[in-house]
């Protein structure tokens, strides 16, 4: 797969902000994923031919994060915390109605590529309770209504 | 440097040495998947925790460094908890697939189950469900259900062979091996990972169901595949023929030499012994009047020395040539040469071959494929006078200048082609195969006397790098096969000369004493792991 210009010249200065080339893994990869949307198996080719490495070495990489797909996500990536203070904050029956209002099931993209939704462990948000987050916007405490609001104005 | 007691035993170590080569030291069995001596620490499988006196938690007798004084207990309750605790997460997904499960036998699952584990199962959730059975190579085949993930075999695929087909992919309990999508494990030593796996994770689909490990014996070999001579082990199955349908070899082993093979040996070598069991040579024939008919050995032996005896008193043994190939043992080389050229004064006596080379790599894979070349140099069994070669004497055979040819192992039909060896033919009364398989040259020679193959002998191979290595007989000779130093032993008695011995170790011990460069050593000095030629300096061997 060939790789733009402007990516490979992003990767090229994330690299030298590291001693070693293979620490710049991670920068490489999420380069990568904002370019491309998620990491395909030509893109991991790609960046293990850039990476000096085989691409079964970037598959472990890739496939340990949760923050990295490896298959198309919709314009909105809803993930939604389901730990412990979002659970007992209620978060079940919000996630229930997400689901309902959108239409699809847990790890899915809508068919219109608006939607994923996911369920998140713990976002580090834990006083804005219950609480989601949507590409790289969180949101919380969240209600019936709010959450209603939120997603029609997506 | 640094002492350490280890289980009430002391032990004075260079510095840097961990608790687990320490162990080693001092024979005392410390568990462990993930260890490797001739791989990086990864130090993740937490099988060989131990109990150091000092801090609380047990520590990876893999990765911690002896210290000065330090006190290590290994069978302490601590440390055997530690152990039990491991084995249970290790074995908590394990689909305890034994029953048909190719590693049953010599696993280490099994195995340190028995000695460390041995608890009931409080395992009452659902396990996960992985791939079984799935090829990720021409030899190996991955179950993914059955893995510790100990990383073993992608360690050797990064550090050995550089190739880095195999990888650990996903996160927690849904960690598996894989190869990337559409690739494969196809480097020249992908029977390693095999090896290396300490439970039945990667299975060898050559050996796959053919036999229960239980029911192999076990020889140790040297590999005759190319000049290399890495060090190996024959497993055959002779006690339940009914499996692998009556083959003997069931697979080959790799067997540490830190001289010559580390702890490796390249899949070319290792699926290389079908032509132990099959398509041999097992009964002498003659070709009577256009027809192969089989006949006794010893009448073929009575028939080839009354040639060679006449040829002798008729002073015409100057038109006899003899082909030896490096395959032979330097026991075997050595009589050839002693009957032919000392006893019979021939001088056409050739081993030097410019065979076709076969692939070769920087690491174990030479180009020369035969076992015993250096050997063959060493003792020089080379034709005097003004022979040049083997493809030398073969093309003065055709010019005229020989009425025998006799040829111990040497295909001239694979090696030259069918055009020389009919040419040969045509101008020879004459022409005798000494071997162990059939060929073309076997089936066109007049006279066929049957060999063992390497696995059926007794003897030494000398490799490229001039070490001399011991084989041993896994089993007996199938059929009629001997030796070629026996079997020149019979034709030397029908012809009233000397040659003889009782076994290949006084023939080596003959050697030792006659010829220079093999000077100083003895069966028992090369022992296990071979020794230099005495020509030799100590060079990087490998």
């Amino acid at each position: 797969m060939e790789i733009p210009e402007e990516l490979k010249k992003k990767w090229d200065e994330a690299v030298a902000r590291y001693e070693e080339k293979r620490a710049a893994l991670l920068p490489v990869l999420r380069l990568s994923q904002d370019h491309f949307g998620y990491i395909s198996a030509e893109v991991e080719e790609a960046v293990a031919h850039y990476m000096g490495t085989t691409p079964v070495h970037i598959r472990e990489v890739v496939t340990f994060y949760e923050l990295f797909h490896t298959k198309p996500v919709g314009k909105n990536n809803i993930q939604f915390c389901h730990t412990l203070a979002c659970n007992l904050n209620g978060c079940e029956p919000l996630i229930k109605q997400l689901k309902e209002k959108i239409g699809i099931k847990e790890g899915e993209t809508s068919s219109d590529g608006k939607y994923s939704f996911s369920r998140a462990e713990c976002l580090g948000a834990c006083e804005m309770a219950p609480m989601m987050k949507i590409n790289k916007d969180i949101y919380g405490p969240l209600d019936k209504d709010k959450l209603n609001e939120i997603i029609e104005n997506l | 440097m640094p002492k350490v007691t280890i289980d009430g035993h002391e032990i004075e170590v260079s510095q840097g040495t961990t608790i687990m080569q320490a162990t080693k030291q001092l024979a005392i069995e410390v568990p462990y998947y993930c260890w490797h001596p001739g791989l990086s620490v990864a130090g993740n499988c937490r099988m060989c925790l131990v109990d150091v006196e000092g801090p609380p938690k047990p520590q990876i007798a893999c990765y911690t460094q002896v210290t000065e004084g330090m006190v290590v207990h290994t069978q302490s309750e601590k440390a055997k908890k530690a152990r039990k605790g491991t084995l249970e997460f290790l074995l908590s997904n394990h689909p305890l697939d034994c029953p048909v499960c190719d590693q049953a036998g010599e696993c280490d699952l099994q195995n340190f189950y028995m000695d460390h584990g041995q608890y009931d199962s409080r395992f009452d959730e659902q396990k996960h469900k992985k791939k079984k059975a799935q090829p990720v190579g021409e030899n190996v085949m991955l179950d993914q259900e059955r893995c510790v993930l100990c990383s073993r075999c992608v360690r050797f695929c990064d550090e050995i062979t550089g190739t880095g087909e195999l990888g650990i992919v996903n996160r927690g309990s849904h960690e598996e091996i894989t190869v990337f999508p559409g690739k494969e494990v196809n480097n020249a030593y992908s029977g390693n990972v095999v090896d290396i796996c300490p439970v039945g994770a990667l299975t060898d689909r050559d050996f796959r169901f053919k036999c229960r490990v239980w029911y192999l014996s076990s020889q140790d070999s040297v590999c005759p595949g190319c000049s290399q001579g890495c060090n190996i082990r024959i497993d055959s199955n002779l006690s339940r023929p009914q499996h692998g349908e009556g083959e003997r070899v069931m697979r080959l082993k790799p067997r540490e030499n830190l001289n010559v093979n580390d702890y490796w040996m390249c899949d070319e070598g290792r699926y290389n012994y079908n032509f132990i069991d099959r398509n041999r040579i097992q009964t002498a024939s003659r070709v009577k009047e256009g027809v192969v008919e089989e006949i006794l050995f010893e009448d073929a032996v009575d028939s080839l020395a009354s040639v060679l005896g006449d040829a002798v008193r008729e002073q015409r043994h100057g038109r006899i040539g003899v082909l030896v190939s490096t395959q032979l043992t330097n026991e075997d080389l050595f009589f050839v040469k002693k009957f032919f050229k000392t006893n019979l004064g021939m001088d056409a006596v050739e081993s030097r071959f410019s065979f076709p080379e076969g692939s070769s790599d920087d690491f174990l894979i030479k180009a020369d494929k035969s076992p015993n070349t250096a050997g063959a140099q060493a003792l020089e069994v080379i034709a005097s006078g003004t022979y040049q070669s083997g493809e030398d004497l073969i093309d003065k055979t055709i010019a005229g200048e020989f009425d025998v040819l006799i040829s111990f192992g040497v295909d001239i039909d694979g090696l030259l082609g069918k055009e020389k060896l009919d040419a040969i033919l045509e101008k020879v009364t004459l022409l005798a195969y000494v071997g162990s398989n059939h060929n073309e040259t076997s089936k066109k020679a007049q006279l066929v006397i049957p060999s063992t193959v390497y696995a059926e002998k007794d003897g030494t191979f000398t490799n490229v790098h001039g070490r001399v290595q011991r084989i041993w007989p896994a089993f007996p000779p199938l059929g009629q096969a001997r030796p070629e130093w026996q079997i020149i032993c019979d034709l030397s008695e029908k012809t009233g000369f000397s040659v003889s011995a009782d076994d290949a170790e006084s023939i080596f011990s003959e050697i030792t004493q006659t010829v220079s460069s093999f000077q100083g050593l003895s069966y028992e000095k090369l022992g296990k792991e071979g020794s230099l030629l005495s020509t030799v300096k100590e060079t990087v061997e490998k």
